[in-house]
């Protein structure tokens, strides 16, 4: 039975696989996910993302988490910053996890 | 009376042609718009697995009967969206009781908009080729592809001979299609000039602004609160301009006149209009004044209205900064509540649209779900048709992905029996 | 047209390098630069056509900032660095064009393929709601003129050309009539193209390629057996003479004319043979601008080496000068067909550029009589016509001259 991606994550492993994400979806040639910091803010100053490239990184966090992001959820806050992001991506996998409980 | 009136040849509208969700051809088109009717509904043309949405405005079957007529090796090589365009230019044609039996007179142009031509071919045989390997795949599958193709498939079945171009600036194409015969004409180059747009419904377009959540799961909602997105249409739409020179020669009656056109870039961003919609007002100040009409004198806007929250606003205040206050009493008219988002073929479908209108004498009632929004307080036709009084002047806009904006400007005298 | 339209600047980039001289040099020479095309990616027939003019996008890196391009595709880029290269040959620095009429009418054949092909895997392998909205938003045939406005704040008219292999000229065209009706300032023109692997195996499916031991565009030779695709951009800037003189631009030259039509012979994806109609329609075209045919001393022909192609342009051009054509330069021997290379020659030739020996050229095809230049000096040009006739029937002609 494969732990649930819930159970292997641990708080500084989610900050860092999202900056990686944004630097691998996003293409930001010459960043490293290391100089990206946790509450840097991402859109308009910052690292200047913009609309498309918010979807573009729910594709990317979709992908690397296993999860599920509904188009009602996408909002400034929760993109505002990694620390940000990092209790979106949490809150979806809990709601993953809770989820398969539900069926079991 | 117009303070700043041009001069130089007037432009006619002789002839008109359409393939909409509504069905083919103009009567189909008209019954759908006066009935009130949304055309939206749930998508056949391919499986909505895994996309988002479930609906499109789809041209209902008919495809094989309008091409029945060509040889079969011909109709292999065309394309949906080449079909859809054959079909609306030869109604378009044959309402204006054109002559083009003089083969290739290099009097008569072409100008086409088309943001995808023959996708959908395409990315089926893009589909085979990745499963089937390197086999031997027909060469007509890849013929259909091109973005030119419907514009090729006209001129090559009612022989045109002068200048023929497609363009494809997404959702502003068929606009600016139609901009650029005006200028054909008035410069002498043409005598006559087809201008339309056609696109056809494919996998990668209803992908891509799902993709960008951008799409609404029921019928688009134009400028009313609860718009969540647009729907994706597809068709065809064709005018037959001419010099009124010409037309009178030939005894043609006029349905209307294209008086003006302009367009702009918002040079803003590439998927988002300019909050403040400074380039539509740049296209449409150029349009009014190439019109050599004043504001007052627009009594109908064809809006873009894409039904996205965004677009809607941002259209609204730049007509609101062209406009002012007289906004509140000009009658808008979001032809894509009928029909849906029909990207390169749009601005045509729209033109047409909003012609009718002009020859009806009336404005169909736009279907609505929801009170307007008070952010775009769009003064729609809602319940019954609304009469036009004459002289009436129809203005015709549109934006696209990548910031062009263009506007056309329609008028008449009175209304024709179409 | 009130006043004349002249051409202030020139962008170029291409096989033979970014930048006009390396694509003078390359014509001066007569030397193609073609290169192996990726034949691996599952879309080529065996015994396809190998070689193409490619143009590697990271050698465009130091005109671009990273970061702003990371969205672009390779036609994007091209375009945008080609624009800048002219606008910089104009004397003119982009941020003083911010926010003004600045229409640009850009011309591309197919399209940005390679991305279209990206997203169709995408949505194939994992799923239509992967879609990447990247890929999607440069998809669009019009992303390149979009990205060209975005770059500088051009607000004027932003036209996207897609008629094949007159797109470059009907481009052109176009930001004629913006400059004329729509009294926008400026106008930046040209065309742009990328030939992705799956474009390539498209054209050699038709045949349209030259495939076998040696892979070349023999422009009006007998043997001929197809073109040469070629990636690249060139834009031009347009404006009208007196804003130019007044600000002391460099001028290359006059746009006299621009003519346009159509073959109906021609069906979607070959050349017709309907060069007498296309004859008939280009001597209208010079007597409505009011130019004679003997004025014209020298051609600048569109021939790529295609059996049909060549045929109606050379065909159609006998029509028009008779026994007494003008010499005739055939630059996509050199540049190969699509990428804008031919555009730039044809500035480059107004410009009196020297060109080199047509490559490829052995033997004269007795049915159209017609030896593209050989190597010689010619005497200075000072009216030349330019012609690209496509797949499919349309045609277009720019007539230029000495300012």
């Amino acid at each position: 039975m494969n732990p649930s991606p819930r159970d292997k994550a641990s708080t500084a492993d989610i900050r860092t696989r999202i900056k990686r994400v944004i630097v691998e979806s996003l293409m930001l040639e010459g960043l490293t996910p290391e100089e990206i910091g946790d509450d840097q803010a991402l859109f308009g100053e910052g690292l200047g993302l913009d609309s498309v490239d918010a979807l573009e990184l729910v594709l990317g966090l979709e992908s690397e988490f296993g999860i599920k992001v509904k188009s009602e959820q996408l909002d400034r806050e929760a993109f505002s910053n990694v620390n940000a992001l990092a209790g979106f991506v949490e809150r979806h996998l809990e709601l993953a996890g809770s989820m398969r409980a539900a069926r079991k | 009376m117009a303070a700043n009136a041009r001069s130089g040849p007037r432009i006619w509208v002789t002839g008109l042609g359409a393939v909409t969700p509504f069905g083919w051809g103009m009567e189909a088109f008209a019954r759908g718009l006066y009935e009130g009717r949304t055309a939206i509904r749930p998508l056949s043309l391919f499986s909505t697995d895994g996309h988002r949405t479930r609906i499109a405005g789809e041209v209902p079957a008919g495809l094989e009967d309008a091409l029945a007529h060509l040889p079969p090796k011909q109709r292999a090589r065309l394309s949906r969206t080449d079909g859809f365009a054959l079909a609306a230019a030869r109604e378009a044609a044959a309402s204006a009781e054109l002559e083009l039996s003089e083969h290739g007179r290099p009097s008569v142009g072409l100008f086409v908009g088309s943001s995808t031509g023959g996708m959908l071919e395409g990315e089926r045989f893009f589909g085979d080729l990745r499963t089937a390997g390197n086999r031997r795949l027909a060469a007509s599958r890849i013929a259909s592809q091109q973005h030119s193709g419907p514009a090729d498939a006209i001129a090559r079945a009612l022989g045109i001979g002068g200048p023929v171009v497609t363009f494809s600036s997404a959702c502003s194409a068929a606009g600016m299609a139609i901009e650029a015969a005006l200028r054909s004409l008035r410069s002498g180059e043409t005598e006559v000039a087809l201008a339309g747009g056609a696109d056809s419904l494919c996998e990668l377009t209803y992908a891509g602004f799902n993709s960008l959540r951008a799409v609404d799961e029921q019928p688009c909602r134009p400028f009313q609160t609860g718009r969540k997105g647009l729907s994706l249409g597809e068709g065809s739409g064709v005018l037959v301009l001419e010099t009124e020179t010409h037309a009178r020669g030939r005894g043609a009656r006029a349905l209307a006149e294209l008086a003006g056109a302009g367009s702009s870039c918002d040079a803003h961003h590439m998927t988002a209009p300019d909050p403040l919609g400074e380039g539509l007002v740049l296209a449409i100040e150029k349009a009014l004044t190439d019109a050599g009409v004043d504001l007052e004198d627009i009594d109908v806007i064809n809006a873009h209205g894409t039904a996205t929250p965004l677009n809607d606003v941002a259209e609204w205040k730049a007509l609101e900064r062209v406009f002012g206050a007289r906004l509140a009493r000009i009658a808008i008219q979001p032809t894509k509540s009928n029909v849906g988002h029909l990207l390169g073929a749009c601005g045509a479908v729209e033109a047409v649209a909003a012609l009718l209108a002009l020859t009806q004498g009336s404005l169909p009632p736009t279907p609505t779900v929801d009170a307007v929004d008070p952010e775009c307080p769009a003064n729609l036709v809602i319940g019954a048709a609304r009469a036009l009084s004459y002289p009436a002047t129809v203005l015709s806009v549109n934006l696209a992905f990548g910031g062009a904006n263009v506007a056309l400007v329609f008028r008449s005298d009175k209304p024709e029996s179409s | 047209m009130n006043g004349d339209v002249v051409i202030t600047g020139l962008g170029t980039l291409g096989p033979h390098g970014v930048g006009t001289p390396a694509l003078a040099d390359g014509l001066s020479q007569g030397r193609p630069l073609f290169v192996p095309m990726d034949l691996a990616q599952g879309f080529h027939r065996s015994g396809s056509a190998r070689l193409a003019g490619r143009v590697d996008p990271s050698g465009l890196k130091p005109w671009l900032d990273p970061l702003k391009v990371r969205r672009f595709s390779a036609p994007s880029k091209m375009a945008v660095v080609a624009a800048r290269l002219a606008l910089e040959d104009a004397g003119i620095e982009r941020a003083e064009l911010a926010g003004r009429d600045v229409a640009v009418s850009l011309g591309t054949a197919f399209g940005p393929n390679e991305i279209t092909v990206k997203l169709l895997d995408q949505a194939r392998e994992t799923g239509p709601e992967s879609a990447s909205p990247f890929f999607f938003m440069e998809s669009v045939a019009n992303a390149h003129a979009g990205q060209i406005a975005l770059d500088s704040q051009l607000r004027g008219a932003n036209a996207t050309i897609v008629q094949r292999e007159a797109s470059a000229l009907l481009a052109v065209a176009q930001g004629l009539t913006y400059l004329e009706s729509e009294r926008c300032e400026l106008a930046l023109v040209g065309c742009v193209e990328e030939i992705a692997p799956v474009t390539h195996a498209m054209l050699d499916r038709f045949r349209a390629l030259s495939a076998g031991d040696s892979e070349l565009g023999r422009t009006f030779d007998a043997d001929r057996d197809g073109f040469v695709a070629s990636d690249g951009a060139t834009v031009l800037v347009l404006e009208h003479e007196e804003r130019a003189r007044a600000r002391g631009a460099p001028i290359r030259g006059k746009i006299l004319a621009a003519i346009r039509a159509n073959d109906p012979s021609a069906t979607a994806s070959n050349w017709g043979d309907g060069h007498a109609h296309l004859a008939a329609a280009l001597r209208r075209g010079l007597r409505r601008s009011g130019i004679e045919r003997e004025r014209i001393d020298r051609i600048v022909s569109g021939a790529n080496g295609s059996r049909q192609g060549d045929r109606v342009e050379g065909l159609h051009l006998r029509e028009v000068f008779g026994a007494e054509l003008p010499p005739i330069l055939a630059p996509k021997a050199t540049t190969g067909e699509y990428g804008g290379g031919f555009l730039a020659a044809a500035v480059l030739a107004l410009d009196n550029l020297d060109f080199g020996p047509t490559p490829g050229f052995e033997r004269v095809d007795p049915e159209l009589g017609i030896r593209p230049h050989d190597g010689r000096r010619l005497p200075d040009a000072r009216c030349l016509l330019v012609s690209s006739l496509a797949a499919g029937g349309a045609a277009a002609w720019l007539l230029l001259g000495r300012a």
